[in-house]
């Protein structure tokens, strides 16, 4: 049942392609790598030449006895083995860090207005989820965020618990989330749209599952957006049931539930997925998530809730109405 | 046999006997080893603003470096008895190698008088100051402690007389001893590197 | 043919004790690298069987084969068995053990109890480590174990004990062997064999010795603050408490960098003896690939933090590690074209041995051009912790590290066993492999190109990553079948292989000049050596002949080794050697207890252990060789 429900989630044109950039950084990335690629494909031919060369001869009668020493030959291994190298390595060492490091990291104090990132976000790596945050705001999210579309956002990356590593392929870079300190990376999106990010450094049972979008809008949108979920809670009534089983985790703006180990639920009916990309947010998949999430995701610190399945109806009707 | 004469003695030179050999290599590894621990130490500091943090004394210097100058004294003694033993003078070897000991004990003695004093003013668990100051030291003391009992299993083999064998052993020994005394040198600096 | 009276007397005096008792006691460095051999061989078969787990279970998305808690356990251990109980200790162990007192004219290693020493503890460091997998406490946090993910905290377990504690243990292994390699090698050489004559099979694994020796104790340190920290309430790496998460990495890959060149330098060794003898000439460019095997190694030492781009040191500080990443490939690419130039103008014949050899070659080329690819920091944060860099490393050390491992299995089975394998077979079995290889790795890259990250135990379907994956299982099945054949082949070989001449291929270095098998003393005369390649001096073999039907220089008053100038190789003097002891294998026991209890945290028994330690080491010591 969940796999159908994931092949919809990933349908939709959805990747985390380092080769199908949208932004300057990750382009910038990509284009080195098939010039690499290119220069990697001559050094491997070059090479297989002469091996292939060797193989031509394989059958050529050879006086017995021992050769020794070869001007020629090593005046060829001088050449390519350390000349050519020299070169080629100082290009490329070069050329990737002074000028591709220029466009993959936020921009410096001094950059012109233009450059400088126009929002910051924090974003607080949990096992196995994302918190985002919005200074200067009340909204709180997680495992997705929405950003203004052609806007540099610098975000700042730190972890409650393991190391994590925040990537978004298509946009830049990763960033490692390390306890103890808050590491920058900056995020821009050429076009509208919708893309696939996932933690990169091993934190658990439930690594592989831990995705997130961003959502690369309009500006009118994502103002739009973010004051609606700097909003508290849309509906109260019917929280009761939230009240009594999952407050101590969760909060709900507005209702009195205000715990942080779980994410920020005020508008998750809002999000398209739930636990971080897992499963997508409709109903049948809630009600399974609440009925048994370890099933759903073995290892998550969601526990089994004690629950009649007409409760979790009610719970997971309640939920889908915070939007 | 005939064929290689003991090439070295014939051209008058001294040639370190393999056990040398293997003792410089787990010199080596060991130094490497408080290297690191060293290297850490000063990684922690470099990551803290308050070093030691607060409610942790600094250490004091004039203790410490005068227990240190007991152990450093024990270098003349091991140089001797070293001298003594190519000699082939067995009574000054053991004489000599004695006294060193006595040295060395003392050394270690005051040093876990100091651990028990420090442990009651700050723990290990209390801070990565007092995780790494205890780890270090005692890295470098372990190298002391094993030094004496290579040092007394050497006495006791010597006590039966010279062989070729018992002065390579003296030669590998020396040499630990030397390097352990230098490391420990550059570990107490260390440690005590907040009050310099 | 009889055999002279001296070598007569030469046997009884090598003579090993019979039966199980010889190899529980044995010093013989061919005996011990037997032992050696067959360790890591179990070993590897149950690290392939763990890579071949995570293959099924990654054959799908959302497959059922292993839950998420033991493929954490299984890939942890695939990594750690690999490396540490495979790579490492085939090469150094196995045939570094058995070569390279061939190689250089001694009879064995300078300390040969030391060495069986280091076996016993190596067996004893794998048992404690599958140990703990059995008991369902296998370490599941990656060979690099980073904290706070194996704090006490989020790893509750004893899991991370027996990661700790086993690679502590196995270190004392490697670092003695490594000891024994660099002590022999300066100081046990044939006369004649002055440092520029040392085979360059010798140059590599001293270099790799080297490595070991001073990249074991970063780990050590490593992992005794973690085991403080978890066991006595230390804070290294708790940033509450002053301490540092980074100081972790640091420490690691100030070990693990230089252990990827200790991984591969050895198989450089074994391709510039196989190179060589395949195609009938001296290497090309003889000096420069000694240095730079000693070279890339020593630069490996400087290039640690390039494993953490991503962790958001400064800049300044990862151009500089970048710089010196791009130094270290200099060295290598100076032996690249060594090699191949080599082949290319001597007289390649392409027996299974130098195929492998060739496949070596390709891989650590492909492998090594994704490897520079990384000093492009940006490009390096992008595909940092994703299947590109299991592809870049696995063509690395896979191809290029256990390549030249099949080859030389192949290449000195003759020597070893004293029968022929099949060559057909070793060739089919080489194409095999070498299709599987390709097939397993290299749709890697692709699927981390495709955003996948690494250490996932499953993935969702639609992101394009379905089909590289099934390619990778599939080509690992293969693989594993070619791995078969290639074993197939010597077992049966063994049996029913042809006899062997004692120098099949005409090879360059002294260790065909004996018999195959080698006699227990090795040489029964002191060779004399008058180049690098000694085997190819046909009047220095001669004049060994003569001076053996003279009775000159056999050294055969006892246990016999002569011990030479450090430079020179110049004869200094001759010493006994211990020979048959009990002794090792006490104190590995004894080791072992120890490790034992401390993973239960019985640390009073530790205490009393380590006492017996001691013991066994006085008693080790008790009789000295001259009263032997």
């Amino acid at each position: 049942m969940l796999v159908p429900a994931a092949l919809v989630l990933a349908g939709c044109g959805s990747s985390q392609d380092v080769l199908a950039p949208h932004s300057r950084s990750a382009r910038g990335i990509a284009s080195l790598w098939w010039d690499m690629l290119i220069g990697s494909a001559l050094g491997l031919g070059l090479v297989a030449l002469i091996l292939g060369a060797a193989w031509v001869r394989r059958n050529e009668p050879g006086v017995p006895g021992v050769r020794d020493g070869d001007r020629a030959a090593l005046g060829v291994v001088l050449v390519l083995g350390l000349a050519v190298p020299i070169v080629v390595l100082s290009a490329l060492f070069l050329f990737a860090n002074i000028f591709l490091i220029r466009d993959t990291t936020l921009p410096t104090a001094s950059a012109a207005a233009s450059d400088r990132p126009a929002l910051t976000i924090r974003v607080v790596g949990h096992r196995f989820w994302w918190e985002v945050r919005y200074p200067g705001t009340a909204a709180v999210t997680a495992n997705e965020i929405h950003i203004p579309v052609r806007t540099p956002v610098q975000v700042l990356v730190a972890t409650q618990d393991v190391i994590h590593s925040f990537w978004v392929p298509e946009l830049n870079r990763k960033i490692d989330m390390i306890p103890g300190q808050v590491n920058r990376v900056l995020l821009y999106a050429d076009a509208p749209g919708r893309y696939r990010g996932q933690c990169a450094e091993f934190c658990g049972l439930q690594h592989a599952q831990m995705g997130f979008y961003v959502f690369a809008d309009p500006l009118p949108r994502f103002r739009a957006w973010l004051a609606r979920q700097a909003a508290p809670a849309a509906r109260t009534s019917g929280s009761a049931l939230f009240v009594s089983h999952c407050a101590s985790c969760h909060t709900i703006r507005g209702v009195s539930a205000r715990s942080d180990v779980g994410p920020d639920l005020t508008h998750v009916g809002s999000r398209t997925t739930l636990a971080a990309l897992t499963i997508p947010n409709t109903h049948a998949a809630l009600v399974q998530w609440l009925r048994d999430p370890q099933r759903v995701k073995p290892g998550s610190a969601m526990p089994v809730l004690d629950l009649t399945d007409a409760e979790v109806s009610r719970l997971a009707g309640y939920l889908e109405s915070l939007r | 046999m005939s064929a290689y004469g003991i090439g070295a003695a014939a051209r008058g030179g001294r040639e370190r006997p393999l056990g040398w050999w293997g003792a410089a290599m787990l010199v080596a590894t060991e130094a490497t080893l408080l290297a690191v621990m060293t290297a850490t130490y000063f990684y922690l500091r470099f990551k803290n603003v308050a070093w030691p943090p607060r409610g942790v004394p600094v250490p004091t210097l004039v203790v410490p470096l005068l227990v240190l100058g007991l152990l450093l004294a024990a270098t003349t003694p091991v140089c001797l008895g070293v001298r003594a033993g190519r000699a082939r003078r067995r009574a000054a070897t053991c004489g000599w190698l004695i006294v060193a000991l006595v040295l060395q004990a003392a050394y270690l003695a005051l040093q876990l008088h100091q651990y028990a004093h420090d442990l009651r003013r700050f723990a290990p668990s209390g801070s990565a100051y007092g995780s790494i100051y205890y780890t270090l030291l005692g890295a470098a003391d372990a190298h002391v402690a094993v030094g004496l009992l290579l040092t007394l299993w050497l006495l006791a083999k010597l006590a039966r007389g010279i062989t070729r064998y018992r002065l390579n052993a003296l030669e590998a020994i020396s040499f630990y001893w030397y390097a352990v005394n230098a490391l420990t040198v550059v570990v107490t600096l260390t440690v005590l590197s907040p009050a310099l | 043919m009889t055999p002279a009276p001296p070598v007569e007397r030469l046997e009884r005096i090598w003579a090993p004790r019979p039966g199980v008792l010889g190899w529980l006691t044995t010093t013989d460095h061919k005996r011990i690298g037997l032992l050696y051999f067959w360790a890591t061989l179990v070993f590897f078969g149950a690290g392939g069987v763990e890579a071949l787990l995570i293959r099924t279970q990654l054959a799908q998305p959302h497959n059922h084969v292993l839950g998420p808690n033991a493929y954490d356990q299984v890939f942890t251990m695939h990594g750690l068995t690999m490396i540490f109980w495979f790579i490492i200790p085939m090469t150094t162990g196995a045939f570094g053990n058995y070569l390279i007192p061939l190689m250089i004219g001694a009879r064995d290693l300078a300390f040969p109890r030391l060495n069986a020493l280091s076996f016993w503890v190596f067996a004893a460091s794998g048992v404690f480590l599958y140990t703990g997998l059995f008991l369902g406490f296998g370490p599941n946090a990656g060979w690099f174990d980073y904290v706070p993910l194996a704090s006490r905290l989020y790893d509750p377990g004893r899991n991370i004990e027996f990661y700790t504690l086993g690679l502590i243990f196995n270190s004392i292994a490697s670092t003695l062997t490594a000891a024994n390699f660099i002590v022999s090698i300066f100081k046990c050489r044939a006369p004649g064999m002055s440092f520029n004559r040392i085979p360059l099979f010798c140059f590599a694994f001293l270099a790799a010795s080297f490595g070991l020796l001073f990249a074991l104790p970063a780990l050590s340190a490593d992992l005794v603050y973690l085991f403080l920290d978890r066991n006595v309430g230390t804070h290294f790496f708790d940033p509450a408490h002053g301490g540092a998460t980074l100081l972790w990495q640091h420490l690691f890959w100030f070990f693990g960098h230089p252990e990827v060149y200790i991984l591969i330098v050895p198989a450089f060794g074994i391709a510039t003896e196989i190179i060589p003898a395949f195609t009938q000439r001296k290497m090309i460019a003889f000096p420069l690939v000694a240095i730079a095997e000693l070279l890339v190694v020593f630069i490996g030492f400087g290039v640690w933090a390039h494993h953490m781009f991503a962790t958001g040191i400064p800049t300044v500080t990862l151009v500089f590690f970048a710089g010196a990443s791009a130094m270290v490939v200099i060295p290598s690419t100076i032996q690249v074209f060594a090699w191949s130039t080599t082949i290319f103008t001597g007289l390649p014949r392409f027996k299974t041995p130098l195929l492998f050899i060739v496949g070596f070659i390709l891989f650590f080329v492909a492998g090594g051009l994704t490897g520079i690819m990384f000093i492009a920091i940006p490009f390096d944060q992008q595909m940092t912790d994703t299947y590109f860099v299991v592809a870049h490393f696995h063509y690395i050390i896979f191809g290029a590290a256990v390549f030249p491992i099949f080859g030389g299995m192949y290449y000195w089975f003759p020597k070893v066993t004293g029968r022929m394998y099949f060559e057909r077979a070793g060739q089919v079995s080489f194409w095999i492999i070498f299709a599987g290889t390709n097939l397993l790795f290299f749709p890697m890259h692709i699927v981390g190109l495709l955003g996948m990250p690494r250490r996932v135990y499953t993935y969702p379907s639609g992101l394009g990553w379905t089909i590289y994956n099934v390619l990778e299982t599939i080509g690992g099945f293969v693989t594993a079948a070619g791995i078969l054949l290639l074993f197939g082949n010597l077992v049966v070989s063994y049996f029913r292989g042809p006899r062997a001449e004692p120098d099949p291929w005409h090879g360059p270095t002294l260790e065909w000049s004996v018999p195959s098998p080698p006699p227990e003393y090795n040489f029964a005369v002191v060779p004399t050596v008058s180049s690098a390649y000694p085997n190819w001096d046909a009047a220095d073999r001669e004049l060994d002949r003569q001076r053996l039907a003279a009775g000159a220089g056999v050294l055969d008053e006892g246990p016999e080794q002569v011990v030479s100038s450090f430079v020179d190789g110049e004869t200094q003097e001759v010493v006994r050697m211990p020979h048959d002891s009990p002794w090792p294998i006490l104190v590995a026991l004894c080791l072992s207890a120890m490790f034992a209890v401390l993973a239960v945290e019985k640390y009073t028994v530790a205490a009393f252990l380590g006492g017996l330690l001691v013991l066994t080491l006085v008693g080790w010591h008790a009789k000295e060789p001259e009263e032997a």
